[in-house]
């Protein structure tokens, strides 16, 4: 991995972003019970995890996609707390304060969870 | 409908490369996964109900999103739990999208004998009220 290039960050987003959108219009065509399945797809991790494989072969690859997903899992823990924590501050604070102080919630558990894995 | 999309692309893109850029550039790789979650449809789906029909309906989508979440867990969860086993890339990520619809049918097959069940209550209250 190394150095880090325009190209290689625009590719992420190109493909993060199609990913989403492309779960998203799937979600929409699939018929209402489908489509609520489909709408939570983990688009934006399985993009990550496919980019992982442009930078990586063998064992690297193995090893990073595991780093990668220990994460994302973590991630998606603290994300079940932030809806939780939104669908309370949401009524209460009105959509638009309630949504900012959701996300100042993801970024401080976030932050958290990182120095108390890095630091202890 | 076009904006809507537009943001969940921005989001979802941001989300990919913020996470290549944190693994590149800083020493908190567990940060890289973290992102990698960012839960970029769900943002959008409260911040454009919430300009379309209010804080109320935008709690709703939250809590909804909720379960959807939890075949995120599985997904990741059997990448890793593959990984860890096989070594085998290709079959973890393969492996990852079959549990994450297996498990999100179930939850949502849950999800829907919940609500059914909160619907017969409140009837069965209206009918006990009326008599």
């Amino acid at each position: 991995m190394g150095e880090l290039t325009i190209s290689a960050l625009l590719i992420r987003f190109l493909l993060g972003g199609t990913a989403v959108a492309v779960s998203t219009l799937v979600a929409r065509n699939l018929g209402e019970k489908a489509g609520g399945i489909f709408a939570a797809f983990p688009a934006v991790y399985l993009a990550a995890l496919l980019t992982v494989g442009l930078d990586f072969s063998g064992d690297e690859l193995v090893a990073h996609s595991i780093l990668l997903s220990k994460g994302a899992i973590v991630g998606m823990g603290i994300n079940i707390l932030v809806a939780i924590f939104a669908g309370y501050l949401l009524p209460r604070q009105g959509w638009k304060r309630g949504l900012i102080q959701a996300m100042g919630f993801w970024l401080v558990v976030s932050m958290a969870v990182v120095m108390i894995t890095t630091y202890t | 409908m076009y904006k809507d999309l537009l943001i969940r692309f921005i989001l979802g893109g941001a989300a990919v490369m913020v996470s290549y850029l944190i693994t590149v550039i800083s020493p908190w790789k567990i940060l890289a996964g973290i992102f990698a979650a960012f839960p970029a449809v769900m943002i959008t789906a409260v911040l454009m109900v919430g300009i379309a029909s209010g804080s109320k309906n935008a709690a709703k989508i939250a809590n909804g999103s909720v379960f959807g979440m939890i075949g995120g867990v599985v997904c990741v969860a059997t990448v890793w739990i593959v990984l860890l086993v096989s070594g085998n890339w290709t079959l973890s990520i393969v492996l990852g999208l079959l549990f994450w619809l297996g498990s999100s049918i179930i939850v949502s097959s849950f999800r829907d004998k919940l609500k059914n069940g909160r619907r017969k209550t409140f009837r069965t209250n209206l009918l006990v009220r009326h008599k």
